[in-house]
């Protein structure tokens, strides 16, 4: 795990890709790793493309933005149009499979693009509300930035306190990383 | 209530804003004054929550001019006080910092630089140097410390506070929107456990015994009204700033010894300057870096001996060459080349310093 991974992550406000990057930084730092999490933000009260630049690395990180992605994730149609911008031959395009009418504007110099139904699985299999989780699993598996054990501690760390109250929750937020995981594992093989 | 914020050494992930108001209590600061502006707010909502655990104090203002202003008055009272602001409030708070230059007004400001010029982006930039240097209708008689990590935000916000009430000069910690909004990790302390003692702060209005009697009058002016009299008083205030300056200069130098180029770079982007040298090293060319950490006063001595060798300067910054001045007055009379990389507002990373000095052969 000595290399150095830059991820960016891209969806519409409310898609939860901030919380992603939060959760996966954090569990980053408390297994002794270098983490460096900042969003893109501007002057605009909702609305617009969210984008989470992540680095996680053994050693202390250069510049808070970069250039070029490892691995970029949109979730949404102006996400993959504002996204390209950071792919190069080296990055693994991960984006889903539900958003229409982009098929010509994917990146055609990404190392890999795959097609994740993570809006659909969300929908159909688990909950709408674990869709973030189910993403944040995907960057796990694409990454292996940390585990997927370290990722639920990091969930029930933020989350704990509503897991108390209704355990189904865990359960269900579990799945949905495995499940995210599982997307991609597909490709990888 | 508890006593100490920080206790022996921890391990912290938060973003530079939060760093900015553990460290301001982990100096023992008694008052932040403060208007709200993007990317800074953060500074004001943490130390909200965190200072009256410790009995420490708050006032939000109705602009940037008043906090700057109850800032010296806060400081007036014997408080150890600061604020904090960006762009356009850093221009509207150039009145209050003038007059503690004037009046040796130990305050601290605490900016975080957003794009410029006017309302610009909210996001990053390091176009406040001039401002923050040289803003106001004064001389520049102000130390700015340019910090580059969360680490450094920590030690330099502690540090500001001494300087300011050692010396007596308005002391600014020049982050920005970078700094304020990510996240990484850092180490914070108690100074007192790491043999930092924090100078001692003192009334300035309203000192105990009746003056000319038991005490010299406090005489505060910020008004004169002969040139002969101001200019008596600027010649001692500047007196004074370059006979403490060279106890406040500070820099940083990588692989200069020997380097044919030296990239010069401050703040958030030292961290670019920094890997770019590694990998040019790593492929054999004879690259340096020197930072200045102070940017007032600049650390010119430092900087002569580690380009002595050197028979380029790459000066880059998020600007259109406001650093790139003050290096360039300060090297006056030197005949070497200074070639600009600068990007206004924007970031710069490691990749594009090495694509710009490879490209240039």
């Amino acid at each position: 795990m000595a290399k150095e991974y830059k991820i960016a992550l891209a969806g519409e406000g409310g898609q939860g890709v901030q919380s992603v990057a939060g959760i996966l930084v954090e569990a980053a730092n408390d297994n002794g790793r270098e983490a460096l999490y900042i969003p893109n933000f501007g002057v605009e009260q909702r609305g617009g493309v969210s984008i989470a630049f992540v680095q996680i690395a053994d050693e202390k990180i250069g510049s808070p933005k970069f250039k070029k992605a490892d691995i970029v994730i949109a979730l949404s149609d102006r996400s993959v149009r504002r996204t390209a911008q950071y792919v190069d031959e080296r990055t693994t395009f991960v984006y889903d499979s539900a958003i229409e009418g982009i098929e010509e504007e994917l990146p055609k110099n990404a190392a890999k693009v795959y097609a994740i139904p993570a809006i659909d699985v969300a929908k159909n299999e688990l909950h709408p509300r674990v869709f973030n989780i189910i993403i944040m699993g995907a960057v796990i598996e694409a990454t292996k930035v940390i585990t997927l054990e370290s990722a639920k501690e990091a969930i029930e760390k933020k989350l704990g306190y509503k897991f108390d109250q209704d355990p189904k929750l865990r359960e269900l937020n579990f799945r949905a990383l495995e499940k995210g995981a599982e997307l991609v594992r597909q490709f990888n093989k | 209530m508890a006593d100490k914020p920080i206790k022996g050494e921890k391990r912290f992930f938060v973003t530079g804003n939060e760093v900015v108001a553990w460290a301001a209590l982990a100096a023992g600061v008694d008052i932040m004054y403060g208007y709200p502006i993007t990317p800074q707010n953060e500074v004001m909502h943490y130390w909200t929550r965190l200072a009256p655990k410790y009995g420490r104090k708050f006032l939000q203002t109705e602009d940037e001019i008043s906090a700057g202003f109850t800032t010296c008055g806060g400081v007036f009272s014997g408080a150890r006080a600061f604020t904090a602001t960006a762009g356009p409030g850093n221009t509207l708070m150039q009145e209050p910092m003038s007059m503690a230059e004037m009046m040796r007004i130990p305050a601290v400001f605490v900016i975080t630089q957003r794009g410029g010029p006017s309302t610009a982006t909210v996001i990053y930039s390091q176009q406040e140097v001039t401002l923050t240097c040289f803003g106001g209708n004064g001389e520049g008689m102000r130390v700015v410390y340019s910090p580059g990590s969360h680490q450094e935000l920590y030690d330099y916000t502690i540090k500001a506070f001494n300087t300011a009430w050692k010396y007596r000069f308005p002391t600014f910690v020049l982050g920005d929107g970078y700094q304020a909004k990510m996240r990484e990790s850092l180490i914070m302390y108690d100074p007192e456990e790491r043999g930092i003692q924090m100078e001692p702060t003192e009334m300035i209005v309203g000192k105990e015994g009746t003056p000319g009697v038991d005490r010299e009058p406090a005489h505060l002016r910020n008004t004169y009204n002969t040139e002969e009299e101001l200019n008596v008083v600027v010649n001692e205030l500047v007196d004074a700033f370059w006979k403490a300056a060279p106890e406040i200069v500070e820099h940083q130098e990588f692989n200069c010894e020997d380097a044919d180029i030296v990239i010069v770079a401050h703040g958030v982007v030292t961290r670019a300057a920094q890997a770019a040298v590694k990998e040019l090293r790593a492929q054999g060319k004879k690259v340096g870096h020197f930072r200045p950490i102070t940017l007032r006063p600049y650390p010119i001595e430092a900087m002569k001996t580690a380009i002595a060798k050197a028979k380029e300067i790459i000066l880059v910054e998020s600007a259109e060459g406001q650093l790139d001045k003050i290096v360039k007055a300060e090297l006056y009379g030197s005949q070497i080349p200074i070639t600009p990389y600068f990007r206004p507002g924007m970031g710069i990373t490691a990749e594009e310093i090495i694509e710009f000095i490879n490209k240039k052969g």
